[in-house]
């Protein structure tokens, strides 16, 4: 029933993409990118099984290396920005404005 | 091939090293200590004197050669490629060529020993050579050149060379805009060198663009263009060698400093034109009319520098104007088809006149850079070297004989009479009266009677040996050059004519003996009543002359200046203010001006998208991924 699965998945990106582009608070968005991964290694896993190979497993575990290390570095971030507006909001950060 | 010899290509490349080594020194040290006089003047010295040495030894190999297969080449790269048109960096050494070489190192090397003591203290003495350096590299390559357009490299180069110089001293704005006329006036000349050579090329040079191929082509070039082509190459020697009407740079070229005047002003630089007509006899010969013109511009050149000569101030000015005059002597000899006596008239020319302007340098230095005679007299005795090697080279300068002067002069004449031109030997004799006048004048008024300026002369003395060893070698040669080509009626041979004659075409005219000797009587009359009546005028203390009538408007040079101001460079500046003030704003500068304001505009329209907010970008990158995607499966179906 590998539909399934990649439903579950669709839906999980879906709600990502929705945090991450109507939420203004930075850790809520870096939460949906990390929902959105997590979508990416559902897909992964389910491929995995489907195709009986274990491809998509390593790759599943790779994204989560990364994501890890891309949680420590996003954290530092979020910190710096807060010290420097003493806010989380995405909006405050508007210097790219045309 | 026993004609090809690899260190031709070395002669122009020592002073060539020099330049880059001393440039690169100056450069360095501008804003620091600069290097010692000592270290720059040896090394300025040395690229000279190696290439005179090679110049030797290229005439030597050349004189161990049958008369008829005299010639060395050396091809050192293929410069381009363009259709017919192959140009070969190549050298030739002639005859012709190899003359040219020998005292054109040779003169050079003693002006940059000479210069060793006449720019000692200068600030910028390290790109002084540097410039000399450059200079000589290439005049080098102008003469060594295996075909017109090695030669005009050469040719560009010095012409280069002589606004850097006649500018050295930049900081007075008359001698940048000396420069800048020298450079403009070359230009003008330049353009009929280069149609000149575009005609020629069209003309014959499909089967090989150098001069042993031209020449063997030059029977099929036809008159009409034949005539197009020599006076095409004759605007471009006007040019450089300062003929009517393009002579007006050269008086005032003598901003620059006094061995600059006497290397590339008098003894090589403006003797390339006169070289360059020499070396394309092979076509002149075929074209009379062309060398009409060129003897007759020549020789009116010749006249009109002499009359100025007579009331100029200035000891440069004299010596500038008696080049100009120098050089239309050249062109008559070369117009007349006597290009043998021309070339050697460029040689003797070489030693006197260097001579001339190193003694007068000297003569300036001692008197703390006065160049105005009539602030001078009575130098005689303070400074005996340069008076006796000055008298020399003024003696040969009017032709009085034996020396130097008189030989070359006077077989100039006798060719010119002797081919049936008349009027132009009339006018060389009475320009060679005029001559002996202002020079004797220049020696008079300097070295005899009182001195006018007590102060001056208290302090005036010979200068040291470093510059007084090379104004003794030049006298010497300007004393027993002519010797070289004494003609057969003093028992001699032609020898320099002889030597020359495998690389021209010409042929000897013949007159009778009386008439050879009644010429030369009157031209010899003519040169001692001139320097009598200078005697007779300046020797015992001349008084400033008040010039009124004919002689102001001579002293003015018949106002040739203003004219050209007038007529053309006032339009000039007034068409370039035309074309800066409304044709350039409205008309070349729109399309630039419609695409940035284009630009602009689209700047203006996209700046919507950017509103600044990360998730908004976000929403652009949703959008964009799912359009690939959707495209993507689109296609993997």
């Amino acid at each position: 029933m590998i539909q399934n699965y990649l439903i579950l998945s669709v839906i999980l990106f879906c709600i990502g993409i929705l945090g991450v582009v109507s939420r203004r608070n930075v850790l809520i968005v870096f939460m949906s990118i990390e929902l959105m991964l997590n979508a990416a290694n559902l897909a992964f896993i389910a491929f995995s099984r489907f195709h009986e190979s274990m491809d998509g497993h390593v790759l599943a575990l790779m994204v989560m290396a990364v994501a890890a290390a891309e949680a420590a570095l996003a954290l530092a971030v979020v910190i710096l920005l807060h010290k420097h507006k003493g806010k989380l909001d995405t909006d405050v950060f508007s210097l790219l404005k045309g | 091939m026993e004609h090809t010899v690899s260190y031709l290509g070395l002669i122009p490349l020592f002073p060539l090293l020099g330049a880059l080594i001393l440039g690169v020194m100056h450069i360095s040290t501008c804003t620091g200590k600069p290097f010692s006089e000592k270290l720059y003047g040896v090394l300025g010295c040395i690229g000279p004197v190696i290439s005179f040495i090679y110049a030797l030894i290229v005439y030597f190999q050349l004189k161990g050669m049958p008369a008829d297969s005299r010639f060395l080449i050396h091809d050192a790269f293929t410069w381009f490629s363009v259709g017919d048109l192959h140009i070969t960096m190549g050298f030739l050494a002639d005859p012709l060529s190899s003359l040219m070489l020998v005292f054109v190192t040779f003169i050079g090397s003693l002006i940059h020993i000479y210069s060793v003591g006449y720019m000692s203290g200068d600030e910028n003495f390290g790109k002084f050579f540097s410039y000399m350096n450059l200079f000589l590299g290439s005049m080098l390559i102008l003469v060594l050149g295996s075909g017109p357009v090695v030669m005009f490299v050469g040719w560009e180069g010095v012409g280069l060379c002589s606004y850097l110089l006649i500018s050295f001293y930049c900081k007075d704005t008359d001698n940048v805009l000396a420069g800048n006329k020298a450079f403009i006036v070359n230009r003008i000349g330049d353009l009929g060198f280069v149609l000149g050579m575009a005609f020629l090329f069209w003309a014959i040079g499909a089967s090989g663009f150098d001069y042993l191929s031209l020449r063997e082509n030059s029977h099929l070039l036809t008159p009409g263009i034949g005539l197009v082509v020599c006076l095409l190459l004759f605007v471009g020697a006007c040019g450089k060698s300062a003929q009517i009407p393009l002579y007006v740079w050269l008086p005032d070229a003598m901003a620059g400093p006094t061995p600059v005047s006497a290397l590339i002003h008098a003894a090589t630089m403006v003797t390339a034109g006169v070289y360059m007509v020499a070396r394309f006899s092979f076509i002149y010969a075929h074209v009379p009319v062309a060398g009409a013109v060129v003897a007759w511009i020549g020789i009116l050149t010749a006249l009109l520098a002499a009359i100025f000569g007579m009331f100029q101030h200035d000891i440069k000015k004299i010596l500038a104007y008696s080049t100009v005059s120098q050089l239309g002597y050249m062109f008559a000899g070369v117009g007349v088809a006597a290009y043998s006596a021309g070339i050697f008239h460029v040689f003797t020319h070489a030693f006197f006149k260097a001579l001339l302007f190193l003694g007068a340098g000297s003569v300036i230095y001692a008197l703390h850079h006065q160049q105005n005679i009539w602030k001078m007299g009575g130098l005689k005795e303070k400074m005996p070297k340069t008076y006796w090697s000055m008298l020399i080279g003024a003696l040969a300068l009017a032709g009085f004989p034996p020396f130097s002067g008189f030989f070359s002069k006077d077989e100039i004449l006798f060719s010119a009479l002797a081919s049936g031109h008349t009027g132009i030997w009339f006018i060389g004799v009475a320009v060679a009266g005029i001559t002996a006048y202002y020079t004797f004048r220049l020696i008079f008024v300097v070295f005899h009677g009182q001195p006018r300026d007590k102060k001056a002369f208290d302090h005036a003395e010979d200068a040291p040996a470093v510059m007084t060893i090379p104004l003794m070698v030049l006298a010497f040669g300007a004393l027993c050059a002519g010797f070289l080509n004494l003609p057969g009626i003093f028992g001699g041979n032609l020898n320099v004519s002889h030597w020359l004659a495998p690389s021209l075409v010409e042929h000897h005219p013949h007159t009778s003996l009386t008439v050879e000797l009644l010429a030369m009587a009157l031209t010899i009359a003519i040169i001692v009543t001139g320097i009598v009546i200078a005697y007779k005028k300046f020797a015992s203390g001349a008084e400033e002359p008040e010039y009124t009538g004919f002689a102001k408007f001579a002293y003015n040079k018949f106002y040739v200046d203003e004219l050209y101001n007038t007529v053309f460079v006032q339009p000039y500046k007034a068409i370039g203010s035309v074309i800066w003030k409304s044709l350039e704003p409205n008309v070349t500068d729109i399309h630039v001006k419609v695409s940035s304001w284009l630009y602009r505009k689209a700047g203006t329209g996209f700046k919507i998208f950017q509103v600044g907010y990360v998730r908004v970008y976000a929403v652009y990158m949703v959008i964009g991924l799912s359009i690939i995607s959707l495209l993507l499966s689109q296609s993997l179906n």
